[in-house]
């Protein structure tokens, strides 16, 4: 099995990619699920640390994690639908209702 | 061989990842994410964490990336086929992320970490999902129960926002 530091890289490349996409898309559907792959990151990282350690408490830190993603999916989703009702299309540059 | 093993999901997760973040087609983009959290799903079982492998198949890939499809196909995203992918400002994004990736990486070494001592682990070698259910039920009985508030406010929260207001206009 290959040492914590090429697993925590691996978490640190994935994590990297999900913030480009994040910064970069221009469709909100597209930035939401560019949040999960960072999540997904966190929780590789926190399973290698939990399996170098032999400790538990690693694993139900990324259950949490879950828990949280799965929350956060769920409101993040209810707002897309809620904001394509007032205007169809989900490009982030069309939301402009908040401009001072 | 669970070396060999390793660096091909490490690889195959890489690219899924990089594919998802840039493909034009919003449903292509999550079949690459489905990909992607099955190739993690087996990291974590080479990682002795079984009982969290399948809560990533189950409810990552399960029920939240089908949320997400769902949502896309009841949309019908007209514009993102047609035009420009990324915003202007990709040039920005990307190396914001490539030094912050970067960063996280070279922090575990050198004066930034701390060098920790773990305690001695409380596992006996029963297997890591008993070892999770005593932690859940035991130290970490609090955080169990708050998380399946959140959850039930988030239930009720994505409920009230998607709701057709009838009482208005």
């Amino acid at each position: 099995m290959a040492p914590l530091s090429v697993v925590f890289g691996l978490s640190c490349v994935l994590f990297g990619i999900g913030m480009f996409g994040f910064l970069a898309r221009r469709n909100i559907i597209l930035m939401l699920i560019s949040v999960e792959v960072m999540l997904n990151a966190v929780n590789l990282s926190l399973a290698a640390f939990s399996w170098h350690w032999q400790d538990p408490r690693g694993q139900v830190l990324a259950l949490f994690v879950i828990a949280v993603a799965a929350a956060e999916a769920a409101i993040g989703l209810g707002l897309v639908i809620a904001l394509n009702r007032n205007k169809p299309g989900a490009a982030v540059a069309d939301i402009t209702e908040l401009n001072g | 061989m669970a070396q060999a093993v390793f660096y091909y999901l490490a690889i195959a997760s890489v690219l899924s990842a990089l594919l998802a973040v840039t493909r034009r087609n919003p449903v292509h983009s999550m079949l690459w994410v489905l990909s992607l959290f099955m190739h993690v799903a087996g990291i974590f079982l080479l990682l002795g964490a079984e009982f969290l492998a399948a809560v990533q198949v189950i409810v990552y890939a399960g029920a939240i990336l089908i949320f997400y499809l769902f949502i896309i196909m009841l949309l019908d995203v007209p514009d993102e086929e047609r035009g420009e992918r990324f915003g202007v400002h990709w040039k920005f994004a990307a190396g914001a992320s490539l030094s912050f990736a970067a960063l996280a990486f070279f922090a575990q070494e050198g004066p930034l970490a701390k060098t920790v001592v773990p305690e001695a682990g409380a596992g006996g070698g029963e297997g890591s999902v008993a070892e999770m259910g005593r932690a859940l039920f035991g130290p970490y009985a609090l955080p169990f129960e708050i998380a399946s508030l959140l959850l039930l406010a988030a239930i009720i929260g994505a409920i009230v926002l998607a709701k057709k207001k009838t009482g208005e206009s």
